[in-house]
Parts: C-alpha cells; sequence; structure tokens
C-alpha cells in the first residue's frame, strides 16, 4: 500500500514509529498529484515548497518527540475559501485571481500549530456556490471515481483529492451541502459541524448564518481526527460557541446498540435514484442488526428548506460579496470612465453566471417591498425547520437518510438548468437551516459510482453522528472501497 | 411584450442588477429575468408556508453579548495593507473619480 | 422680516459622534488616525478583507448606552447589529454595520436654552455604528480625476444621536448641538471637535405654512463643521427654500452640501436613484441582551452634566442664567470656572473674565481654555490684585493679555504685583507698628510659640498695604519688631 492511500491515523503511527518521515509521505502525495492531477483538476495550486518545508519541521519535531500531534507531518489540502498567509486565495473566483491575503484562518493556523503539511488550495466552486464544481472560476473538476463525472460540489476539489489520493485529509466548508454531498459523490466521509463549532474567521464568506468548515477524509476516524484540532472557541468569531469540545474518539467505537435512530420519511425524495434508495435502506437495516431502534419520523418542513436556504443564502451572500469593488483588491475592471462603472465593471467581469445570479436574488430578496415576502419569511420557515428538527431529537438520538438523491453527474448535465442543480442539496440543507451537525459516509456503489448515507445529530453533538457513522463503517466495511484513480497508482 | 405584472420584469432586474452594481448586457437582463422568474417559481412554496405562529430566526446562535475588551491590539503594516491595491499612489489606494 | 411669519421652520439634526475608545469598533486597530501615517492603522477587519469577522467593543457599546441615559433615553432589553448596504469607496465592505431596528436607545430628549429660555428637543435615537475611511480628492469632488483612500479611520466607533424635528430655528439647532457636544464631552465620551470631524452634524431642513401639522419637503445638509456652519447653513437654506416656495416653486428632496468658504449650500445627490440599503440583521454577530443591571452600573457613573451643574451655579453662586449656561456649555470651561472660585475668587468676577477677555481670545485662536497657559491660579491671583486695588481695572485687562500671549503668565503677574508694590523698609514700618498696635492678642500668641499667629499678622499688613506690601520683607520686620 502506498503511503497516499493511507489514513491519519495509520501515517501517525507510522511517523511515531519513525518507518516513514514527513518528508517521504509529502513527496508521496506530491509524486501522486503529478500522476493524477491533469485527470482531477482538484486543485487550484500545489504548494509544493511550502508544504516540503513543514514536512521537514514536522520530521524535526517528531525526531525530537516535542509537541507531537495527531495531525504532525500529514499532508492536508485546503479548500480555496481558506485565507493562507501569503499564499493565492481566491475562493474558486476570477475577481480574486492572484489575492494573497496578510492573514490566515483561524483553522489554518491551528493546523499549522499541530504540524500539519499544506498541500495546497483545493478548486471549488466559485465562493462555494455550487453542487458539481462546475461553477469554479477556473476549471471544473473531475471525479476520480468516472472522469467524466462531476466530483460534486462546492468542495469538489478537496473531495476529488481525498478520492485520489492527492491529499490524506482535507478541509472544506458547507453552506448547504457542499462538503456531505461531494463526500458522497467521491466515497469519502465528509462532515459539517454544528454552526459555530469550528471558526469561520479566515473563511471567505458565502453565507454567514450557515457557514461551516469541516473535515474531507478517508474515514470516520481521521475525521474525528481533523475536527478534533479545528473544533472549539476563536475570539476572533463572535459566532463560535463557547462549549468545550468533547474527546470524540472517546466515544466513536461505543457503536450503535440500544441508540434511537430516526428516518425522516421526507428525505426519500422525489427524483431518488432506485441505486441510492436501496443503499440507504441497506444501510439502515445493517445498523438495526447493529443493534439499533429504528423509527419512522417526520421533519413536516422538509419541502420548504429548499426555497428557505435558497432566499437567506443568496440574500446574505449579496451582502457578503459587497466588497469585491476592485478597490482594495481583486480585480479591477481597466478602462473605466469613473466609479460607478468600474464596479459594474468589476463585478461583470470577475463574477461567474451562478454567482451573479444568486447576488441578483439575494438583492432582489433584501430590496425594499420584498423583504417580508422573502427574507423574512424564509427566517421564519428557518424556525420550523428547527422546530422539526427539536421534535424529531426529542424521540431519536440521530437521523439516517441519504446524501444526494443521484450518485455522480455527468459533467455539463445540469449547468443549463439552475434549479435542477439546486435540488442536489435538497436533502443537505435542512441541517443548515436546523442547527443540527452531519456527517456523510460511504454507504455502497451503483454503476461504480458512491453512495452516501447520511447521519444527522442534534446541535453539538458531533460525537453522536461519528459514533453512528463509524459503527456503520466498521460493519459495512465499504472504507476499503478506493477510486480508480487511488488504486490504479 | 407586456409582462404579467406578479413576474419579475426586465425593469426590476435591471434596478436589481444597479442596486448591487453588477453591469449585465441587455441579453442578460432577459436571460437573468427569465432564470430568475424560474427560481422564483420554484420557490414560491416558500410563501405556503404557514409561518404566523413563530418569529423569524436571523441567527442559529445561543450566544449573547459576546464582546472584546477595548485594547488595542498590533494591525497590519501600510505596505501589508496595500499590498493586494490594484491601483495606489503612495500609502493610498487609489480610485477613479466618484461623480456618476 | 414677513417671510418668516409665512412659514414655520423645522430642523430635526443627525449627529455623528466618534466614541473615544482605544480600539476600533470591531477590530484591534487603534483609533488615533488622526497622526497615524496613511492606512497604518488597519487590518483584516478594518480594511473588509475576504473572511474576517467583525467582534464588538463592550467599551464602545457601554459608551452609547452612557450617552442614550444622559439623554433621557429608554434603554431597550434586547438590541442587535444590522448591515446597511451601499456602496462607496470609504466602506471597505460593501455595507456598513449599524442599528437599524433595535437600535440601543430610544426615546430621549435633551434641554437646553435659547438666550436664556428653557427648550426640549426629543431625541428619536441613539445607535452605534463604524465609521467609514477617508477619501482625499484632488481638487472640488466634480472635478477630481481620482481619489485617495486611507482607511485608518474605518472602523472607529460612531454614536448616531438624531433628534425629533422639533428645532424652529438656526439658533436653536445650534444651541441643541452644543449643548449635546458639552453632554458627550462631561461624560466622556467623545472630545467634541468638529473641525477634525470626530463630531458631525446633518441638518434636515423643511418649511410648512404656519399652522400646518404636515411637514414640507425636506432638505438634508450636510458638511458643516463647526457651530458657526451649521448656523449659517440652517439660515441659508431657509431663505432659499423660502424664497423658492414664494415664487411658487417646488422643493426636491435632496442632500445638499455646505459651502463655508461660498456661505451656500450646493446640491450633492438628487434621489433621482433611490439608495436602497437593505438592511438585515449582520449575522457575524449574536445579539445583545441588556440586563437592567448592567445599564444601573453604567447609570451610576454618570457625573453631573450640564443642565444639573448650571442650575448649581446660579444656585450657589449667584450666576445670571445666561453666564451659568455659557460657562456649563463646555466641561472644562465650567471645571476652570469652579476651580478659580474654589481657590478664592469671587464668582461673579470669575465668571466675568472667563466670558469677557479669556473667551474673546481664545475664539480668535481657535483654542479651548484648556489648553490656555492661564491657569485658574493665575486668574484668582489677578482678580486678587484688583479686588484688593493694588491695579486698576485698565492695567488688570493690559495684565491679563500679557498672561495670556506668554508661554508662562508668572512673570506678567509678578510684574503687576511689583509695579506698585512697597520694599521700602521706612513705609512698611509705618504699617508693621499700626497691625502690632491692632492685634494685640496675635502678638501676644505669636511671643507663645504660635507660628500661625504670624500669618495672620501678615496678612493684616497685606491688607492695610492694599496688597502692595513685599511679603518677605513685611514678615522680616514683624518678627524683628516683636522680638
Ligand atoms: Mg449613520
Ligand atoms: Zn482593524
Amino acid at each position: 500500500m502506498k503511503l497516499f492511500q493511507r489514513t491519519i491515523r495509520d501515517l501517525h503511527q507510522m511517523l511515531l514509529d519513525r518507518e516513514i518521515s514527513s518528508v517521504e509521505l509529502t513527496e508521496s502525495v506530491l509524486g501522486h498529484i503529478d500522476a493524477v492531477g491533469e485527470k482531477t483538476k482538484a486543485y487550484l495550486l500545489v504548494t509544493r515548497e511550502l508544504a516540503l518545508r513543514q514536512a521537514k519541521a514536522a520530521d524535526d519535531r517528531l525526531r525530537a518527540r516535542r509537541d507531537v500531534k495527531p495531525l504532525t507531518g500529514i499532508p492536508i489540502a485546503l479548500k480555496d475559501v481558506l485565507c493562507v498567509k501569503d499564499v493565492v486565495s481566491t475562493a474558486g473566483s476570477k475577481i480574486l485571481k492572484g489575492f494573497t491575503p496578510p492573514y490566515s484562518a483561524t483553522v489554518v493556523d491551528r493546523l499549522e500549530s499541530e504540524g500539519a503539511v499544506f498541500l495546497g488550495k483545493t478548486n471549488c466552486d466559485e465562493f462555494a456556490m455550487g453542487s458539481s464544481n462546475e461553477n469554479s472560476g477556473y476549471w471544473p473538476v473531475h471525479n476520480p471515481w468516472g472522469l467524466d463525472r462531476v466530483p460534486g460540489g462546492s468542495s469538489g476539489g478537496s473531495a476529488a483529492a481525498v478520492a485520489s489520493g492527492e491529499a490524506i485529509a482535507a478541509l472544506g466548508s458547507d453552506t448547504g451541502g457542499s462538503i456531505r454531498q461531494p463526500a458522497a459523490l467521491t466515497g469519502t466521509v465528509g462532515m459539517k459541524p454544528t454552526y459555530g463549532r469550528v471558526s469561520r474567521y479566515g473563511l471567505i464568506a458565502f453565507a454567514s448564518s450557515l457557514d461551516q468548515i469541516g473535515p474531507m477524509t478517508r474515514d470516520v476516524v481521521d475525521a474525528a481526527l481533523l475536527l478534533q484540532s479545528i473544533a472549539g472557541h476563536d475570539p476572533r468569531d463572535s459566532t463560535s460557541s463557547t462549549r468545550p469540545v468533547p474527546d470524540y474518539l472517546a466515544t466513536l467505537r461505543k457503536g450503535v446498540k440500544g441508540m434511537r435512530l430516526g428516518v425522516p420519511k421526507e428525505y426519500f425524495v422525489t427524483g431518488m435514484e432506485p441505486a441510492v434508495e436501496q443503499a440507504i435502506n441497506d444501510a439502515i437495516r445493517l445498523l438495526e442488526q447493529q443493534g439499533a431502534k429504528i423509527e419512522e419520523v417526520s421533519l413536516p418542513h422538509s419541502d420548504v428548506a429548499l426555497p428557505a436556504y435558497y432566499i437567506i443564502a443568496p440574500a446574505e451572500a449579496s451582502s457578503n460579496l459587497a466588497r469585491y469593488d476592485g478597490v482594495r483588491y481583486g480585480h479591477q475592471a481597466p478602462g473605466a470612465k469613473n466609479l460607478i462603472e468600474e464596479y459594474m465593471l468589476t463585478r461583470q467581469q470577475g463574477f461567474g453566471a451562478e454567482v451573479k445570479r444568486r447576488i441578483m436574488l439575494g438583492t432582489y430578496a433584501l430590496s425594499s417591498g420584498y423583504y417580508d415576502a422573502y427574507y423574512l419569511q424564509a427566517q421564519k420557515v428557518r424556525t420550523l425547520i428547527i422546530e422539526d428538527f427539536k421534535r424529531a431529537f426529542e424521540k431519536v438520538d440521530a437521523l439516517l437518510g441519504a446524501t444526494s438523491p443521484t450518485v455522480a453527474f455527468p459533467l455539463g448535465a445540469k449547468t443549463q438548468d439552475p434549479v435542477a442543480m439546486y435540488l442536489n442539496d435538497i436533502i443537505t440543507i435542512p441541517a443548515n437551516l436546523g442547527n443540527v451537525c452531519g456527517i456523510s459516509v460511504p454507504c455502497g456503489l451503483a454503476d461504480g459510482l458512491p453512495i452516501g448515507l447520511q447521519v444527522i445529530a442534534p446541535g453539538f453533538r458531533e460525537e453522536t453522528a461519528l459514533q453512528v457513522a463509524y459503527a456503520f463503517e466498521a460493519a459495512a466495511d465499504f472504507r476499503k472501497l478506493q477510486s480508480p484513480l487511488m488504486r490504479a497508482a | 411584450m407586456p409582462e404579467p405584472e406578479s413576474e419579475l420584469s426586465s425593469r426590476e432586474v435591471e434596478h436589481v442588477a444597479r442596486l448591487a452594481r453588477l453591469g449585465i448586457t441587455e441579453d442578460e437582463v432577459i436571460r437573468y429575468r427569465d432564470q430568475l422568474r424560474h427560481i422564483l417559481t420554484a420557490i414560491d412554496a416558500l410563501k405556503r408556508a404557514d409561518t404566523s405562529t413563530v418569529p423569524a430566526t436571523a441567527h442559529p446562535l445561543e450566544e449573547r453579548n459576546v464582546m472584546r475588551d477595548d485594547r488595542s491590539e498590533p494591525c497590519l503594516t501600510a505596505e501589508e495593507a496595500l499590498k493586494n491595491a490594484p491601483s495606489r499612489e503612495d500609502s493610498y489606494f487609489k480610485v477613479k473619480a466618484i461623480q456618476e | 422680516m414677513a417671510i418668516t411669519t409665512r412659514y414655520e421652520v423645522v430642523v430635526g439634526l443627525e449627529v455623528h459622534a466618534q466614541v473615544l475608545t482605544q480600539s476600533k469598533m470591531f477590530c484591534g486597530c487603534s483609533t488615533d488616525y488622526l497622526v497615524a501615517p496613511p492606512n497604518a492603522n488597519t487590518c483584516p477587519v478594518c480594511l473588509g478583507l475576504p473572511g474576517s469577522l467583525p467582534v464588538i467593543n463592550r467599551r464602545a457599546v457601554e459608551a452609547t448606552i452612557r450617552t442614550a441615559l444622559a439623554l433621557n433615553c429608554e434603554i431597550p432589553e434586547f438590541s442587535k447589529f444590522d448591515r446597511k448596504n451601499y456602496f462607496y469607496p470609504d466602506l471597505p465592505k460593501g455595507y456598513q454595520i449599524s442599528q437599524y431596528d433595535l437600535p440601543f436607545s430610544r426615546h430621549g430628549h435633551l434641554d437646553f436654552d435659547v438666550n436664556g429660555e428653557a427648550r426640549r428637543a426629543g431625541i428619536t435615537r441613539v445607535h452605534l455604528e463604524e465609521d467609514t475611511g477617508k477619501l482625499q480628492h484632488e481638487g472640488a469632488i466634480e472635478q477630481a480625476q481620482s481619489s485617495l483612500i486611507n482607511f485608518n479611520r474605518a472602523g472607529v466607533p460612531l454614536m448616531e444621536i438624531v433628534s425629533e424635528p422639533d428645532l424652529r430655528s438656526a439658533d436653536e439647532a445650534r444651541e441643541y448641538v452644543m449643548r449635546l457636544r458639552a453632554i458627550l464631552q462631561y461624560i466622556g465620551v467623545n472630545n467634541g471637535d468638529m473641525e477634525s470631524g470626530q463630531l458631525r452634524c446633518d441638518a434636515n431642513v423643511s418649511l410648512r405654512p404656519v399652522g400646518r401639522i404636515e411637514f414640507g419637503t425636506k432638505v438634508e445638509v450636510k458638511n458643516m463643521n463647526s457651530f458657526r456652519a451649521i448656523h449659517r447653513a440652517i439660515e441659508y437654506e431657509i431663505v432659499r427654500q423660502t424664497e423658492v416656495l414664494e415664487a411658487g416653486g417646488r422643493l426636491v428632496q435632496e442632500t445638499r452640501g455646505w459651502n463655508d468658504a461660498r456661505g451656500l449650500t450646493v446640491s450633492q445627490r438628487t434621489k433621482e436613484f433611490a439608495e436602497d440599503y437593505r438592511y438585515f440583521p449582520e449575522p457575524d454577530l449574536p445579539p445583545l441582551e441588556v440586563s437592567r443591571q448592567w445599564v444601573a452600573e453604567i447609570g451610576s457613573s454618570l457625573p453631573e452634566l450640564p443642565a444639573a451643574r448650571r442650575d448649581r451655579l446660579i444656585a450657589n453662586f449667584g450666576l445670571s442664567p445666561y453666564d451659568a449656561s455659557v460657562l456649563t456649555s463646555s466641561k472644562p470651561m465650567a471645571e476652570y470656572f469652579e476651580e478659580t472660585v474654589r481657590l478664592g475668587a469671587p464668582a461673579k468676577a470669575a465668571a466675568n473674565w472667563i466670558l469677557g477677555d479669556f473667551s474673546r481670545f481664545l475664539n480668535a485662536d481657535h483654542k479651548e481654555i484648556q489648553d490656555a497657559s492661564v491657569k485658574p491660579v493665575h486668574l484668582q491671583q489677578l482678580i486678587a490684585l484688583i479686588d484688593s486695588g493694588v491695579i486698576s481695572g485698565k492695567m488688570a485687562k493690559q495684565t491679563f493679555e500679557a498672561m495670556y500671549r506668554a508661554p508662562d503668565p508668572e512673570p506678567a503677574l509678578t510684574a503687576a504685583k511689583g509695579s506698585s508694590q512697597i520694599s521700602g523698609d521706612a513705609e512698611l514700618t509705618g504699617i508693621v507698628d499700626q497691625v502690632i498696635a491692632e492685634n494685640e492678642k496675635s502678638v501676644a500668641d505669636f511671643k507663645a510659640g504660635k507660628e500661625q499667629a504670624l500669618k495672620f499678622l501678615i496678612g493684616q499688613g497685606m491688607k492695610l498695604s492694599k496688597g502692595r506690601a513685599n511679603p518677605q520683607r513685611l514678615e522680616a520686620l514683624l518678627r524683628e519688631k516683636i522680638a
């Protein structure tokens, strides 16, 4: 087994045992990026020199056995929405082409202080707006399970990198499913923590009240490890929670015996592919065999989650993206006659079609005369969704469902129809609106393409979601599934 | 062609684009109008949800009164601040004339 | 004037006051933007860099509540910040973090007086927001090819104090702002500097026919950076609007800038393209619960406010309401006055000096009383010299000016004393003899060893000499004669 094919936990042990060095490991991953990077296009930028420098520093740390952490020396990819000091950070947008932030995101600082190795910035939908990665301002990402397929989005580059062996793990961000859906479509594990669990400082904002950074990994243990190192209060993010962070590994292997797991009937949406439905039912049965009590539950307002999301997220985005005016950084349109023209041209040239569409939609929803009907109403619906989850979690410990109603679809299949594209996130969005956490774990293949099981737990109960996901992963053993690009090496 | 009153009009699309400082071509006005109409129709269920008994949730947060002490901290140097500036003059950011 | 009887003037004021804090509203950058090199007081937060997030400065919130309490406002129990969305190059994020429907306070009032007559203006609200950066143009804004931006000011905490349209003349508007400024200074939340823009005032001015209840079309006047400018600009608008109406014209709702050099207002922006600020709750900041205990704590630290001080000066020192109002319009001036009196000066004389020559010189020099070299101790001594007849009123005026102009007022004061001082022993001996003869008891006390008694005898000698005796010689002669 090649080094780049292994998990954080394995590699950590090998590094500790001095079986390998971080430089060797990093070179192994960089070599694989060289081999398959042109196929997946997962990275926007590979920070080779930075990675090797960090790997050497990690080796020093390991050699001295000084302050060794689970991520010390582990090569990790960062979604391009995360600011890294002096490293180009564009959020997948042309409007930020060449932008080098003078500061790093809190999660980046935390990983750095653990001694992690940064491989580079992964491709994503522009400003994290999309479900297929085709909205990248640079190029689309190809799914390592089928290069004619999308990897999902918006964290498609991170997902593809982990699935192809171009990273041991990655960070993504999830506003309406942007970690979980690409994880499902690439056979990886992806977790959206509860809003407030992980600092957003330095995360280039899409929708401020929904965005969360989370881990994308090969298995559930790695997800727990990575989450452990990034979670916790940050005084720079007023919305980050001061609740203590539990030891996620401590409860991981407790199993599901006696646990009550709910299956929301609304999550079997119309348009769900039969193979997906089959795999989810099989997964539920497997968890039942492990001793869980399965109950059907109802989240009656699920059907209005998507509409509410497509008002709230664009509304916040329309404001968050106002700063891209070509004055302080980023693209500035040449040749404008005056300032207003410069603004209009800069933003016309710098933003892609989907971003413009959402800015327009959000601006409209907030504009005078429409605020109550759209924005305020969406916020009220959000309350209904939060209450749905509260009621459900009075009866059950966690919820089960598909992550995506379909497997990875062909590139270009939905680009002409925004509404069809939006439906991809129909069962991931409620978790963002409902202030709960969710994880996607592989639960099978359909025609050689991965399917994801979604486990949703109450707010700040990441340990519960991880525990259920781990129990499933251990019983089902889809963990050994590897994408053709990973296997071929 | 006259547009139905309840539907988003081209004029509104132009107004919204102007509010958002987004330059759009005449073709795009039509395209965005049609796409936004399609999206607004698709999310019409929102308006039918019975929200008469619930308050709005702006934040999913339980936190209140998150504040910091009034202490000044080191900031960026002017050079760092201006590092990404598309146009500058000395230690200032420079922009086009403001008149509209 | 006929016109003023046909129309009633309606003025409402919006005052923006920077809050005195060490750090900015939402980041740790220093607020000393006036002295820092351009763009050196900036960070990812106040530059609006991608990914940065705001954190509320507690002191700024408390200063706002403090201000609101001083303005007799209600403080709601729940408050939040909102985003006000608009594009302008001095606004880094494309939105200003401000407060919309749930500000920190509302429904207050401010008492002030105009020529000694009491007035009251309603305070609609006091809310907290962030200041913008500063634009500099080459030449006039209308002709400039480009502008330069300094973001050092961006993010400085800024209170917006909105009055009800309760003001009925330029005089009232000016007095309102003067009193408001005094209050802000008294409670230590703002330094009151209008010239540098740390206190800024916009006026909404409209006219309506006398007796009409509905308001006329209002014009927003900006860019007035002195009391005088506020007064002149509003007077100008009243005349301009009256003329338009008298000629049968219609006023347009617009923003006009006051041009101080030309003494007129210029249209800046007609509302051809109506701004739509699209306010919505700031998702990056959790809301605030303002507990009654917190409000009580803030309220308990409020000092005596100008109105109360004014009443006290009238009651304790017998000052006229007018003098008391002017003295308390600035905290440093009121303090200067009270210190001078505490040192022994008669109140009326102290007030006359401070409000007379002293203020005239200060105004001419654009200086504040606390920056003058003449301190209360000097003024008190000067007044004592006059009272004891050492120097004439005319000479006192010359002496005061000399004291005021010099970096150190002592020499001028000493010169005044010395100019008529009696140092000759021949003349002093006569005074000493008289003192000894008239104060047998004190002489005996001093002989018995009471040093205190000598002080009294010296004082009597000074009195007899009308303050002109050289105190050192006087003391020496007294000791000699008694011993
Ligand atoms: Mg304001
Ligand atoms: Zn700052």
